[in-house]
């Protein structure tokens, strides 16, 4: 239990920092007008950012042990 | 080269293909519940119809004109669905236990199953969402035109025909095509297993074109670099200097809450869910589509300025790059992504929308105004039917009007931007469903209303401002000429983006009013239970939530309900599968509470809650529901508070064990000090004839020339501390043996009167001694008590004694009288002693007191009359100190007389 608790602690601290990263002022530290292969940093940013929370949720979900599938009660009535 | 009429004709086929989709996709989701259609990757490209043309043809128009903001529309639902352990999750289990069909039926059935608020939502979405129904028809039409205007040929059979028109003709198709669609039938659940088979196909072929688009122009334009730094040499840039203001969070925060109250959103994501469990992929697969989409949008943007001549039209770039590289495959190929976008988002939002209104709005009507038990099996189902056709035709035309009266504004992206404001009212209301007990439906009726006004006035009026002159002078001088009420400067602030000046002021209002309502309204009974059913999903059992209780109602009634709603195919199996379950024949089945629970739910999924709540109350407990529903309301109450009563009980049980605890530990430090006293006392006692003793031993040992008469006085002297430290020790053994009780001791009938003779007669050598007067008053006769004869003795010595010892008068006297009163033998022995202090009458009878007025050596250890209380006690009896007729001490025992 206390493992999921850890994983879900972990889903919440995503949601909210990457709610963080995304909104000023912690985005005015990328927003720099500087280019990486030719891209502006801030478009590299936000979409390693994008990147990063897709990588981080499925890492997360998929540790987060199963409950059992719920299946709807009036499923077999049809 | 591409003509609007191969376009148009491309895009009908294409529809038929949805078609044939969505009826296989039907038949085979009916007859296989494990097929490839109930897979969590179906499920997530159908939450991909949140990316509609406003993201295929609006987003790159987005990103030309204002560069990275067209991102926040996804960076909003990814932290949904990030965090989807905390929101979807507890939306899906809800809704699955509750039978929700849409938002409104979520409201309504959290806020006491209230059909108001439904009818309100209702509306609000339906006007809601007509801009963005606009932004679609808006966006096929521009598509259909950019392709008609492309060459001489292009316009073909369109020669002649303009905007509005086509946007009609797309707006009839779209109607006819949602109506074959969506609502061929009702289903219990309003999951659509065809429409979903068809979105997600339109959701990969969307996705696929818009990819092949991009991946075109990165290589026409020679890759990322090559398109950025071209770009940057005719003076384009990505300019980020003043992309994170107001308008990027607000932006970001209603695409957070568009993307759970969005009526397509939520039939896709909740109601059409048919596991748990596929929110796991959908939590980073969804985001994941939306990253591929968004991918190309800035390169397509970018190259698009850079290469397209000046004044075309930056929402079509992706369409029109490759007709002006003369790829047509392409150009058609991203069309009918286009074409994809729009429809599914058409189909959908008209469905989820007509499920609303025919629920909330249709539905109550015809309940009021027919009678329960009337009309014919499969009437309600068909008069839902014509509803929701009805309201789609409705919906679509709303569409169509906005479309014709805002046609001047040429970007997509803002049209859609007022929906979502609208949509967003809905936000404060669901989260505080789903986490905050006390939030009542006054207060959300009121939020949600309040929010909508605002939102009217500062956002829906605006977007009129270039069709209507009235609008604009509106819009430039406040009403009436009150500046204060302008619409994009409410109160004064102005200088905002109208954007996040509208969502602000109506979502401060709406956040506000149901705050502090819900802290002021106090909630109806069916609103407190349902507000614990949302809260307390998980952690409540599966408790039987069925409001009603046996009634009135009979298996018949039930049935024709049910078979109205539902048809009398699953109606019918309903009831039969129920009765085999409970073991009688269906003729007999007696509905259950339970039964009548799970009825409701069943028939909530085809008409919503407070519908179906509705229904089943005219039928259950006939007209008279109130006295037995509230009954029943409060024992489910009572259940939904039972567990924090136990959680209370137990800390109670914890207080009063501390509390036990804590006074058996004082007790105990109280017998600690007490016994560390008693033996402190003991050791004084025997110190002393221990210490003489041994002087007196020590004299005989040393010295030899002592003479035989002193040593004979020193033995004499030692013999006697040895005695009285024998008698010490019997004594703390006698007293300490009757405290416990080990003694065995047997109360025996005895003479009373003749253990005070014997007592007397024992003491008449110490009396003669010291030349006391014994002055004997009434005697009682011979009495019998319960008690031992030796020990009764030894008390009234112990007494007589003491009367004795401490008396320094100079004419001592003694007085010992008895009698028998009120049932109880009374003996009392009376002295003319100097008496006991008042302060001293307590201390008495405890261990080691002695007088302090005693003659100098008396030899008792000051044990004798706590001894004596401990044996009168015994023998059920009492000792105490009395006023007596002498003026010093009487003491008086007291012992039941025998019958």
């Amino acid at each position: 239990m206390a493992a999921r608790r850890k994983i879900r602690g972990g889903l919440l601290l995503l949601t909210v920092l990457g709610a963080c990263l995304m909104l000023p002022p912690l985005v005015y530290v990328f927003d720099q007008p500087i280019a990486h292969f030719g891209i502006p940093q801030i478009v590299l940013y936000l979409f390693a950012l994008w990147l990063a929370l897709i990588i981080g949720t499925a890492l997360l979900t998929h540790a987060l042990p199963r409950e059992g599938s719920q299946t709807d009660p009036g499923e077999g009535e049809r | 080269m591409l003509s609007a009429d191969f376009v148009i004709a491309t895009a009908v086929g294409y529809v038929g293909l949805l078609f044939v989709l969505a009826y296989f996709g039907d038949r085979r989701a009916r007859t296989n519940t494990r097929s490839f259609l109930h897979s969590p990757a179906v499920y997530t490209l159908s939450i991909s119809v949140y990316c509609t043309s406003w993201t295929f043809y609006g987003a790159v128009g987005n990103a030309a004109r204002s560069g990275l903001e067209f991102l926040t529309i996804y960076l909003g639902p990814t932290l949904i669905f990030v965090g989807w352990w905390f929101l979807l999750r507890r939306l899906v289990r809800i809704s699955h236990d509750q039978r929700i069909t849409s938002v409104a039926d979520l409201l309504s059935s959290r806020f006491g199953k209230s059909n108001r608020l439904a009818v309100l939502i209702t509306c609000i979405a339906v006007i809601g969402i007509a801009p963005y129904i606009a932004l679609q028809l808006k966006a096929v039409t521009s598509s259909i035109q950019a392709v008609a205007g492309s060459s001489e040929f292009g316009r073909g059979s369109l020669k002649g025909i303009d905007d509005v028109s086509l946007a009609f003709g797309v707006a009839a198709g779209m109607a006819l095509f949602t109506i074959l669609f969506g609502t061929r039938h009702v289903d219990a659940k309003e999951q659509h297993h065809g429409v979903v088979a068809a979105i997600a196909f339109e959701a990969v072929v969307k996705l696929a074109a818009l990819l092949a688009v991009g991946i075109f122009v990165v290589f026409v334009g020679g890759g990322f670099e090559n398109i950025f730094s071209k770009a940057a040499e005719v003076g384009i840039t990505v300019d980020a200097s003043n992309t994170f203001d107001s308008r990027w969070l607000t932006t970001l925060a209603l695409s957070v809450a568009a993307i759970v109250c969005l009526p397509r959103q939520f039939q896709v994501t909740v109601v059409e869910n048919s596991d748990e469990n596929h929110l796991r992929v959908a939590s980073w697969a969804f985001p994941g589509y939306m990253l591929l989409m968004s991918l190309f949008i800035l390169p397509i943007a970018i190259f698009g300025m850079t290469t397209m001549p000046a004044g075309s039209n930056p929402d079509m770039f992706a369409l029109t790059l490759p007709m002006a590289f003369g790829q047509d495959a392409l150009a058609l190929f991203a069309f009918i992504g286009g074409f994809s976008s729009a429809t599914s988002m058409i189909i959908l939002e008209s469905i989820a929308l007509s499920i609303m209104v025919s629920n909330h709005i249709v539905m109550p009507l015809i309940l009021r105004f027919s009678p329960a038990g009337s009309g014919d099996g499969q009437g309600v189902t068909s008069l839902l039917l014509i509803a929701r056709r009805f309201s789609i035709v409705l919906i679509l035309s709303l569409g169509f009007f906005y479309f014709f009266f805002t046609r001047d504004s040429d970007a997509l992206a803002p049209i859609g931007l007022i929906s979502f404001t609208a949509i967003a009212q809905f936000f404060p209301a669901v989260i505080a469903a789903l986490f905050w007990r006390d939030a009542s439906l006054k207060a959300a009726t009121a939020a949600i209303a309040a929010g909508f006004v605002f939102w009217v006035w500062c956002s829906f009026l605006p977007s009129f401002e270039s069709v209507s002159p009235q609008v604009a002078t509106l819009l430039a001088n406040g009403p009436w000429g009150i500046s204060w009420l302008r619409p994009e400067a409410m109160f004064g602030l102005d200088g905002l983006d109208p954007l996040a000046h509208a969502a602000f002021w109506s979502l401060l209002v709406n956040i506000l009013t149901l705050t502090l309502g819900s802290l002021l309204t106090s909630q109806s009974a069916l609103e407190r239970i349902q507000a614990s059913v949302f809260v307390d999903v998980f952690s409540r059992g599966q408790a039987n939530r069925s409001n009603f209780v046996r009634g009135s109602a009979t298996a018949n009634d039930l049935f024709f309900v049910a078979e109205r709603v539902l048809g009398e195919r699953r109606a019918a199996a309903l009831f039969e599968t129920e009765a085999r379950d409970s073991g009688v024949e269906p003729d007999m089945l007696e509905p259950s509470p339970e039964f009548i629970g799970r009825l409701e739910r069943e028939l909530a999924g085809s008409i919503g809650a407070a519908s179906a709540h509705v229904m089943l109350s005219k039928v259950v407990s006939g007209s008279d529901v109130s006295l037995e529903e509230m009954m029943q309301m409060a024992d489910e109450t009572q259940q939904a508070i039972e567990y924090s009563q136990q959680l209370e009980k137990t800390s109670a049980e914890l207080r009063s064990t501390a509390r036990q605890l804590e006074e058996a530990n004082a007790q105990l430090r109280e017998l600690d000090s007490q016994k560390d006293e008693f033996l402190s006392q003991v050791s004084h006692e025997v110190r002393t004839p221990m210490t003489s003793i041994r002087s007196f031993s020590e004299i005989l040992l040393d010295s030899d020339d002592i003479d035989m008469g002193q040593r004979q006085h020193f033995v004499s002297t030692i013999h006697q501390e040895s005695l009285r430290l024998t008698k010490l020790l019997d004594e703390i053994l006698d007293l300490s043996a009757l405290e416990r009780g080990e003694r065995t001791w047997d109360n025996v009938p005895i003479d009373a009167e003749a253990a005070l003779d014997r007592a007397l007669a024992v003491c008449e050598a110490l009396l003669r001694q010291r030349g006391m007067k014994v002055e004997l008053g009434d005697r009682a006769r011979s009495t019998m008590v319960e008690g031992d004869a030796d020990r009764l003795c030894q008390v009234f010595i112990n007494l007589i004694s003491n009367a004795v010892k401490y008396n320094d008068s100079d004419k001592p006297v003694i007085r010992i009288a008895s009698a028998v009163k009120a049932g109880s033998y009374v003996a009392e022995i009376a002295d003319n002693g100097p008496g006991i202090a008042k302060r001293e009458r307590k201390l008495i009878f405890e261990k080691f007191w002695r007088g302090p007025g005693g003659v100098a050596d008396q030899g008792g250890a000051g044990l004798g009359l706590a001894i004596s209380r401990q044996i009168v006690a015994r023998m059920n009896g009492s000792l105490d100190l009395a006023p007596g007729p002498l003026p010093g001490a009487c003491f008086v025992v007291r012992l039941a007389v025998m019958k």
